[in-house]
């Protein structure tokens, strides 16, 4: 049974990375807190939905969810969050909550408050050993999170663009006296962070069968207290809070039952944490 | 009587949106959480007079105080976060509290908790009556907010709003004054916890959630956080959107949400925010300290 | 008025912070600047206070637009000579797909009463809100139902939380309320004027225990329960009842309502392999519960509950995974009465799907309190409440209600329905009174 939990726990926080990514890589940049960002979350399933229900093909679909879903950040990155950039960061907030409650609302009204499916035919089986039983949506899922994880670690780290997006991370004001081309690092940087969270959308509707309207509520919240665990703005802070998050709630779901709403564990990890390290788990060495 | 009603439920969250105020509009710092010190005084409320048939007057100071004191602590705990966690540390503190209300059998865990109707003196106070008590609640807290910015107190938590630093070099004990700062605030919003629970008659860990945070925060913010008739508007307009728009009830989330977006894009310091620098100051950010991404 | 009062020559602590600060950050200015900045920011705040008329006078325009608009808004067009009932569902938020059924349902009860003539001679008027399943506004729209659109009668179709915050405004003001599915047990406590459709949350437990150790034969039983009233008063009572009736509950898990992933808890119960599980989930949780046994290769029978009782919620998305299952609820598809067939025919025709549990609950709250003025013959709030009491043996969708007790409980069986070849179908009915009755006090 242990190892049935540990795969199950790693690909909960996978999709956990996926969805806390785009959060992280906002804050990173604009030093604001991004509920807007789960909105994409939901968007992504439903457009994941759509164009696999026109094409049926898995890989176009995800494909399409990311771009289009990218394009939408950029939008709102573009008409909303560039006039707010030099405010408090409470008004930011607020914002983004708008935007999400807007989305959320907005897909209900065009989609309906029921629950769809997204029955995604994977080229692959699942596989079944002696105590392991890892169906094939787990295994899509740890791929296209590595993958697309891999992607980002590459170009930020190993690309000239990559140096650029740290810097301007770094101090914008600084970056834009060097020369480097701000506003297409912020833009570039909402396209990756809000096409990720559609992905993972998308991964999850594939993975249950099921999305709603509702879909963001708990992933929007969740993901504030990953990325402020993974040390806020840490893409590789992010991941390992998100897979510490995914295998603490399996682990104790599986072994003790829920003794707490499964939800809120990821607060109190927090919390506990913020008073032993106020400054998170990864802090980077500059705060 | 719709109107008593109505009137009576916009008043307490004017009075929380007050309260959300001083933390944050006159201290800056940032509280999304205030729904959990709401959501502590209806609930002493509720075991008080509901289990342990307490009268109205202790009720409401008890919750008062044990909403205060709890909201002292999560100020001591605010100290040692840093400014960009302090935000996310209130949202995780609202979600443990309303998963203990949740979980724990003596607040009624999942069933909630009832309340008996409102008693003064043994004499029955009706609907209107206890509008009268909201709305004196409401004045009371005016009165206060009113004095506080003029005050020696009021003063040195605006300055610290400001810019923290320069105030701790003009001799401002600044951590003192931000814990004393949260609570104050959730003291007043233990009060509008005590008197809701009595508006409701009933409670459920529901009614305290996260978005019940966002929403008094909004309607502080949409109106103009750092003024007194800033809150007041705010839960009026914000409060009124539900009933006002009912006809339209299908879209009432999407108007929702896009008031509050227009609100911030086009007037970021609230409807009675004025252009003179304290607000500006309010809005402007203090300049970010570097945070990830420099590895 | 405060601006006069300042000058130069005070030079109170207020101003000495203020020009302090100042100092602090431009120490190229003379002490005489400072202070003159100081004295200037704190009278442009007190000018902005005292003397800012128009934003005076903006408050007042918005407010007073605002009051007007709520007062215009409580008036409806008052249509003379129909029967007005009250409803208020969940049409947003989490719930808004029960909301949306239990509306459909709402209308289409309204619809049939009315081409049959309407009830004594009158038609009958809905008046529905939404309440986003939030009790502050459940409240607001219960004294607007009262006072401005001036009901005879109301249905509640939505959850615990919002109907039990609403009852006792009902029974003050004497108007009868019927809540459709709600099952918490305090709803009906608030007096004599409120009646609940559905059965108790501790009859369907216990009917559950019934079939779970009578039927179905079951010793040792893992429960899986939402965590809520309802999760907990099914799961509660059914614990009870089937410990007396000599079962053994081996595992009890509380999940939250939305849960996906269930494969933790699922992992766990397998290794400890019980007869029967008993899932006390709404249809969310309860298709991915199925889907994820059928992932984990878990044959372990299933007793569900009206919770997972949706068309469009449950079946479409669980599929074949929910053969074998059996759950309580009260719409009994294979019901011969006319009454019932022809409500799923007619609901099915009009919207597209077929109808479930809160849907027919919903219905069937209509058709009792269009019982009730027959029985007394007359339209008005306390001859509806005297004639549901005198509700016998009545022909209901969901079953024949006996009665209702004196606590405003209903009398009825609990069905008990079965997937069989992905279709739902009968599988037991539960009539023995000492199960079926609700307590009454």
């Amino acid at each position: 049974m242990f190892l049935q939990q540990l795969v199950n726990g790693v690909v909960i926080g996978s999709v956990y990375a996926l969805t806390a990514m785009g959060a992280t890589l906002v804050y990173g940049i604009l030093r604001v807190l991004d509920i807007a960002n789960a909105g994409a979350y939901v968007i992504g399933a439903y457009i994941g939905m759509t164009i696999y229900a026109l094409t049926g093909n898995l890989f176009a679909s995800l494909v399409a969810t990311l771009i289009v879903s990218g394009l939408i950040g950029v939008g709102l990155e573009r008409f909303i969050y560039l006039r707010l950039f030099n405010k408090s960061p409470v008004i930011l907030l607020i914002t983004s909550i708008g935007i999400f409650i807007f989305i959320e609302d907005l897909l209900r009204l065009l989609n309906g408050p029921y629950a769809k499916r997204f029955p995604a035919k994977l080229p692959f089986d699942g596989v079944q050993l002696a105590n392991l039983s890892i169906p094939g949506t787990w295994i899509l899922v740890m791929v296209v999170t590595a993958v697309l994880l891999f992607v980002l670690w590459y170009i930020l780290y190993h690309t000239k663009i990559g140096l650029a997006w740290r810097a301007t991370a770094q101090d914008i004001e600084i970056a834009k006296a060097m020369g480097i081309n701000v506003n297409l690092i912020v833009a570039l940087n909402f396209f990756l962070g809000y096409g990720f969270a559609a992905v993972a959308g998308s991964l999850i509707g594939i993975m249950y069968n099921s999305i709603s309207p509702t879909m963001g509520d708990i992933p929007a919240y969740k993901m504030l207290a990953i990325i402020v665990l993974g040390g806020l703005g840490n893409p590789v802070g992010t991941v390992i809070a998100a897979l510490v998050i995914g295998l603490v709630e399996t682990f104790i779901g599986g072994y003790i039952g829920f003794f707490f709403p499964r939800d809120a564990i990821a607060f109190v990890a927090l919390i506990i944490l913020l008073l032993i390290r106020p400054k998170g788990l990864f802090a980077s060495k500059n705060i | 009587m719709y109107l008593i009603v109505v009137a009576t439920i916009v008043s307490i969250y004017a009075i929380l949106a007050l309260s959300v105020n001083i933390v944050t509009g006159y201290t800056g710092r940032p509280n999304l959480g205030q729904a959990s010190f709401f959501g502590i005084g209806a609930y002493t409320t509720a075991i008080l007079a509901g289990k342990y048939g307490v009268g109205f007057m202790p009720s409401l100071i008890i919750s008062g105080m044990i909403a205060g004191i709890i909201g002292l602590l999560l100020g001591l705990v605010s100290l040692r976060v840093k400014e960009d966690f302090l935000a996310i540390t209130t949202i995780g503190f609202n979600f443990v509290i309303v998963a203990i209300f949740q979980y724990v059998p003596f607040f009624g865990a999942s069933m909630g908790l009832s309340i008996p109707p409102l008693k003064l003196f043994s004499i029955p106070i009706g609907h209107i009556g206890l509008l009268a008590i909201v709305l004196l609640l409401m004045l009371l807290v005016i009165l206060f907010s009113y004095r506080l910015e003029r005050s020696w107190l009021g003063i040195a938590l605006v300055s610290i709003r400001n810019n923290e630093d320069a105030a701790e070099s003009l001799g401002i004990d600044v951590r003192r004054f931000k814990v004393i700062s949260f609570g104050i605030s959730t003291f007043i919003a233990g009060l509008a916890g005590c008197v809701y629970a009595y508006y409701m008659g009933f409670i459920m860990s529901y009614n305290f959630q996260f978005m019940t945070s966002i929403a008094i925060l909004s309607m502080a913010v949409v109106g103009g956080l750092g003024t007194i008739a800033g809150p007041i508007i705010g839960a009026v307009i914000l409060g009124l959107i539900p009933e006002v728009f009912r006809f339209a009830s299908d879209y009432r989330l999407l108007i929702y949400g896009t008031i509050l977006v227009l609100m911030m894009c086009f007037k970021p310091q609230g409807i009675m925010g004025g252009d003179n620098s304290t607000f500006i100051n309010l809005i402007r950010k203090t300049p970010p300290k570097t945070a990830g991404m420099d590895k | 008025m405060i601006v006069s009062r300042l000058s130069l020559k005070e030079k109170t602590s207020l101003e000495k912070i203020v020009a302090g600060i100042y100092l602090k950050f431009h120490p190229d200015f003379s002490l005489k600047r400072a202070y003159l900045i100081g004295i200037q920011q704190i009278s442009l705040k007190f000018k902005f206070r005292g003397g800012n008329v128009m934003k005076k006078y903006l408050f007042l325009v918005i407010s007073l637009a605002l009051i007007m608009a709520i007062v215009l808004s409580g008036c409806r067009t008052k249509e003379l000579g129909t029967i007005k009932i009250g409803f208020f569902a969940p049409l947003t938020g989490f719930a808004a797909s029960d909301g949306e059924s239990v509306l459909n349902s709402a209308k289409l009860a309204v619809e049939t009463i009315n081409n049959a003539g309407g009830l004594l001679g009158k038609k009958i008027e809905l008046v529905d809100y939404d309440d986003n399943c939030n009790s502050d506004q459940a409240v607001s729209i219960a004294q607007k139902l009262i006072a401005s659109d001036k009901v005879v009668a109301v249905v509640s179709g939505s959850y615990s939380n919002p109907t039990r915050a609403v009852a006792p405004i009902f029974q003050s003001a004497k108007i009868p309320m019927v809540s459709s599915y709600a099952e918490h047990p305090d709803i009906t406590k608030a007096g004599d004027y409120i009646f609940r459709q559905s059965f108790v949350g501790s009859i369907q437990g216990r009917a559950g225990a019934e079939i779970a150790v009578r039927k179905i034969g079951a010793k040792k039983i893992a429960i899986l329960q939402v965590d809520n009233d309802f999760g907990a008063s099914l799961a509660d009572s059914f614990r009870e009842h089937a410990k007396d009736l000599g079962g053994e509950v081996i595992s009890f898990d509380k999940f939250q309502i939305g849960e996906k992933e269930f494969n933790p808890l699922l992992t766990r119960i397998k290794k400890e392999n019980p007869d029967l599980i008993y899932m006390v989930a709404y249809y969310e949780e309860g298709s991915q519960i199925m889907k994820q046994m059928k992932q984990l290769e878990m044959n372990t029978k299933v007793l569900g509950t009206e919770g997972i009782d949706s068309t469009k919620g449950f079946f479409e998305i669980v599929g074949k995974d929910a053969e074998g299952l059996v759950f309580t609820t009260n719409l009994n598809r294979d019901d011969s009465r006319k009454v019932t067939q022809d409500y799923i025919k007619n609901y099915t025709e009009k919207y597209g799907f077929a109808p479930d549990m809160v849907g027919a609950s919903a219905y069937d709250s209509f058709m009792v309190l269009a019982e009730a003025i027959r029985i007394s013959g007359q339209a008005t709030s306390d001859a509806i409440k005297d004639g549901m009491y005198k509700i016998k043996d009545f022909d209901a969708v969901t079953g024949v209600i006996s009665s209702y007790n004196k606590l405003g409980e209903v009398l009825k069986p609990v069905q008990v329905q079965t997937v069989k070849n992905g279709e739902i179908h009968f599988f037991d009915e539960i009539t023995d009174t000492k199960v079926i009755t609700p307590p009454d006090i």
